[in-house]
């Protein structure tokens, strides 16, 4: 019989473009609207590439069950769903393994950045619902619910901005989708930091890089997150300078 | 122009006192909310544009009442915990649903506040805003108030909690006025855009009801 050739899949080609036309440090294109929502204390919509998330920020507001009230601090409560509809396959609507462990470090990552301190015996609602993924929506996700909390007017620190970074094809690229998520040996890296103040608040790894390639990660990470961090300004601010020149014209 | 701040950004990295809604880091002074930077040579200090009523000693607020204990009352103020009003003072038995305002006496760590002075209001409406946007409809020294009073005839009582009471006059007009002010809160010169905008409504109104009266 006759051997079939595989035919292997070039991520990065020799002009340094990927799949999907992108340079290696380029995203996927970001789109941000704050405040969308009439009947959430703050909130905010993202589309990013294919990625398509809306958070909404309740809160703060009393603790029910009061058990789980910390007398100190206010607790941060992040809700990650995953629509039925956004996954090619229907995904189940009872919180997995997954969508536990994303609201718990999305949660923490929020935790950081909030000055929790001021509102004692509270809790701060952030629901996440994902109606469309395509590799990075947890980053989708943080980046999303630390626009809507900023817009519901809670203290904080800094914005939270996050991105994936990862390796194909011995590659490093910044904001990977679901094609090269499947590489061979691709690594995923979500990365999360406090813009301003360079601190890292989120940081999981599916895979292993070596040192050199860690530290091209980092750097590439923290540059996409400055990007980030511009586009989340830019929509907080949008929705006042388009409501002040909506007043001058009248 | 004013300038808008968001959470991280630097407010100003010169020395200066700590005013409301900035933080120290480095040296250097930001902002913890989205707001409009205030220029002040002594204090940086951001006027924030979102948020929740926070209660403070001696704020006149509106609140509902909830439910009778057997000392007092425990009362809706818009926050995140319920507050106390003692019975102390008051002649008449309230009732669940009661409209009050009230003076805060007391406030703990835990943002829990006691009321006093209370006094009931009978009949009128509740329009509720955001709170941080009361001082914008008070201004300085009452000037907005006092446009809105005059261009509506109204009786108001804003409470600091984002509920203001109203009765008689054109309400209808009023809701549409505060309305406009929370919509442009962040801009100068609101309280001469609101007196053009209550001199010029009323004319407006009235010939639109001629307008419905004639197609009857």
């Amino acid at each position: 019989m006759k051997k079939e050739k595989i035919e292997k899949i070039v991520y990065v080609n020799k002009e340094g473009k990927r799949l999907d036309g992108r340079k290696i440090d380029e995203l996927r294109e970001l789109k941000i609207e704050a405040g969308i929502l009439a009947h959430s204390s703050g909130s905010a919509y993202i589309e990013w590439g294919q990625n398509k998330v809306l958070a909404s920020v309740h809160g703060p507001r009393e603790v029910i069950p009061k058990h789980r009230a910390d007398p100190y601090k206010a607790i941060v409560r992040f809700n990650y769903r995953m629509a039925t509809f956004s996954v090619p396959d229907r995904k189940n609507p009872k919180p997995g393994r997954r969508d536990i462990e994303i609201s718990k470090v999305c949660g923490e990552a929020l935790e950081r950045a909030i000055f929790l301190e001021q509102f004692p015996n509270t809790a701060i609602d952030v629901w996440v619902e994902v109606f469309d993924s395509n590799a990075g929506s947890r980053v989708a996700a943080l980046t999303a619910a630390s626009v809507a909390l900023a817009d519901a007017g809670i203290p904080m620190r800094d914005l939270v901005s996050a991105v994936a970074v990862g390796r194909i094809g011995g590659n490093i690229v910044l904001d990977l989708n679901k094609d090269e998520e499947d590489a061979d040996d691709a690594v995923d890296m979500p990365v999360g930091i406090l813009p301003n103040f360079d601190e890292i608040v989120l940081l999981q790894m599916d895979g292993l890089f070596s040192k050199p390639e860690w530290e091209k990660a980092i750097a590439l990470a923290m540059k996409g997150c400055k990007e980030i961090h511009k586009k989340q300004v830019d929509a907080l601010k949008k929705k006042y300078l388009v409501e002040q020149k909506e007043g001058e014209q009248k | 122009m004013k300038r808008i701040v968001v959470p991280g950004e630097i407010v100003t990295e010169e020395r200066k006192r700590l005013g409301e809604h900035t933080f120290l880091r480095d040296g250097k002074i930001y902002s913890d909310c989205v707001g409009i930077a205030e220029e002040d040579p002594k204090i940086a200090s951001v006027v924030p544009l979102e948020g929740s009523y926070k209660p403070k000693i001696n704020d006149i607020i509106i609140g509902i009442i909830l439910s009778e204990e057997y000392a007092g009352y425990t009362v809706d103020i818009n926050s995140f915990s319920r507050c106390f009003l003692l019975k102390e003072g008051i002649r008449d038995a309230l009732k669940p649903t009661t409209v009050v305002s009230a003076r805060i006496s007391k406030v703990n760590e835990l943002n829990e506040a006691d009321l006093t002075d209370s006094r009931p209001f009978f009949g009128g409406e509740i329009i509720c805003v955001s709170s941080v946007k009361i001082p914008r409809i008070i201004g300085k020294n009452g000037s907005m108030l006092e446009v809105l009073k005059k261009g509506t005839g109204s009786v108001i009582v804003v409470g600091r909690n984002g509920r203001i009471w109203a009765k008689g006059g054109d309400i209808g007009l009023l809701v549409r006025a505060i309305e406009k002010i929370e919509r442009e809160a962040h801009m100068e010169h609101l309280t001469n855009a609101m007196a053009d905008f209550l001199s010029e409504g009323k004319p407006k109104e009235k010939l639109l009801e001629k307008t419905v009266g004639e197609e009857k």
